[in-house]
């Protein structure tokens, strides 16, 4: 399921509940990506929970209300489709909506999203945009974008642009070390040798090609040389 | 309030108790009260490696139920007055306890003593929620191998998501040796990933073998051995004390060891 966690809704922000991760998984997910995104959203942004097919109990979704109200966060709006959930949530005193689940935000204009941590082992982050890392993604971690991936930093982890299968994406980072990089559909590995400069990582042909990002933009059309 | 640490990995096998045994004994010959909390319910071995196994009434479980006060539970050693056991129950699992619970004892314990130190146990499951639950700050303790560095790191991301930022490295089991001829990670291999503060090295030695077998902690001894001076130092450290890294490669860092080295290239 390539479902992102949180993205930008039409209230504030959307935050949609996997129904088939398990509570505790999700728990752990959850507290990551916002310690992670803690400066990104605006504080005091209203949140929509979208929690599908999901039973979420009194106790769960007060869990998720502290969680959120903690990062500066304010849980509004439930939408559900179990007669359960919606009604922990109006006891709760937020506001319900049970039904189908909403059309999700056009991805395509997702703001891009800002990280200014480290991504570590184990950690996902997925997004419907363009993400920018301002420190490592050390092996194990991940990140999945509909839009490029910038990473400020030493980038060792997996790498996957353009997820919606747009191959027109890149990938920069100022170490180029990823344990495997994605564009589209396209898969590569990284050179054994690590180059000490930075690189733009794009697809050429049906191939995923690694060019000195001094170089890109003089050398690619569309460059901003 | 005492100061409440957590000394964990992620990885199995990498030194946690052995860490917590030490560093409890050092503080405690730092003149600080030291209570060692056994947060690995149902696999416990902070006792063994005391020696205290056969002292041990109740346990933690005991006390949450009421069947007999903290003081009873808490093991005193005999060598070191100042510090004290509160042991795992070792017929349970780690879904014993809650969370909360251990919050409520280390509390507790925090009140008495000037350092409680929870030994958690392997793996990112409920043992190990338990065990960070309570905490202020953490250690991390790792070897020098990528499989315990990525477990690490891993873990690293999970204390920060549950507020601990104060988290401080022991790297742990170093061979300079096998680091100098390049077939092991070093100290600044393991920092570039991980990013975050030494605490200490402790370089690879049999007598941690010999010590843990005989339930002598290394920093007992009255001619501190290596490992036993970089546990001491570990402690000088939490204390704030500014004390200069061990340094591991000096026996092999000679002008034949690096000429040999050069041309080995």
């Amino acid at each position: 399921m390539t479902c992102p966690l949180v993205q930008p809704g039409t209230l504030g922000l959307d935050v949609t509940l996997p129904p088939e991760w398990d509570w505790t998984h999700l728990q752990d997910v959850l507290q990551q990506y916002f310690q992670l995104t803690e400066s990104w959203w605006s504080p005091a942004s209203p949140v929509r929970l979208v929690t599908g097919a999901r039973v979420l109990s009194t106790e769960q979704l007060a869990w998720l209300a502290e969680l959120l109200q903690k990062h500066d966060l304010v849980l509004v709006n439930v939408q559900t489709e179990v007669r359960a959930t919606a009604v922990a949530g109006a006891m709760a005193g937020y506001s319900v909506a049970q039904g189908e689940r909403p059309a999700q935000a056009e991805p395509l204009g997702a703001p891009a999203l800002y990280l200014n941590h480290a991504v570590r082992s184990g950690v996902e982050v997925r997004h419907p945009g363009t993400v920018v890392v301002v420190g490592d993604v050390n092996p194990g971690g991940c990140i999945v974008a509909d839009g490029d991936i910038v990473v400020w930093g030493r980038l060792r982890g997996v790498a996957h642009a353009g997820a919606g299968g747009n191959s027109q994406r890149l990938i920069m980072a100022l170490e180029m070390a990823a344990t495997q990089l994605r564009i589209g559909r396209l898969v590569a590995r990284t050179p054994a040798n690590v180059a000490f400069y930075p690189e733009v990582a794009c697809v050429q042909g049906d191939a995923i090609v690694l060019h000195p990002a001094r170089d890109f933009g003089r050398t690619t059309p569309g460059g901003v040389f | 309030m005492g100061r409440i640490v957590v000394i964990t990995s992620g990885k199995g096998g990498v030194g946690k108790t052995t860490t917590t045994a030490n560093l409890g004994m050092a503080l405690t010959r730092l003149g600080r009260t030291v209570a060692l909390m056994d947060a690995d319910f149902g696999l416990r071995n902070l006792d063994l490696l005391l020696g205290l196994e056969n002292r041990v009434v109740y346990t933690a479980l005991e006390v949450l139920a009421g069947d007999c006060r903290l003081e009873q539970a808490l093991v005193r050693d005999k060598r070191q007055p100042s510090l004290a056991l509160l042991p795992a129950a070792q017929n349970r699992n780690k879904d014993a306890i809650t969370p909360e619970q251990m919050k409520q004892l280390a509390t507790l314990l925090a009140e008495k003593f000037d350092y409680v130190l929870i030994d958690c146990p392997a793996g990112i499951e409920s043992g190990f929620k338990n065990a960070i639950a309570p905490a202020q700050e953490a250690l991390l303790v790792t070897t020098p191998e990528i499989a315990a560095v990525r477990d690490a790191d891993r873990v690293v991301g999970l204390l920060e998501a549950h507020g601990i930022r104060k988290i401080a490295l022991i790297v742990n089991r170093i061979r300079p040796q096998m680091v100098q001829a390049n077939n092991m990670m070093s100290v600044s291999d393991v920092q570039e990933i991980l990013a975050i503060p030494l605490a200490g090295l402790v370089p690879d030695d049999e007598r941690v073998i010999i010590s843990t077998n005989r339930g002598e902690p290394l920093v007992l001894e009255a001619n501190l051995s290596l490992p036993g001076i970089a546990f001491h130092n570990i402690a000088r450290r939490l204390e704030g004390e500014k004390v200069p890294l061990l340094d591991l490669d000096a026996p092999y860092n000679t002008l034949m060891g690096r000429l040999r080295r050069f041309f080995s290239r």
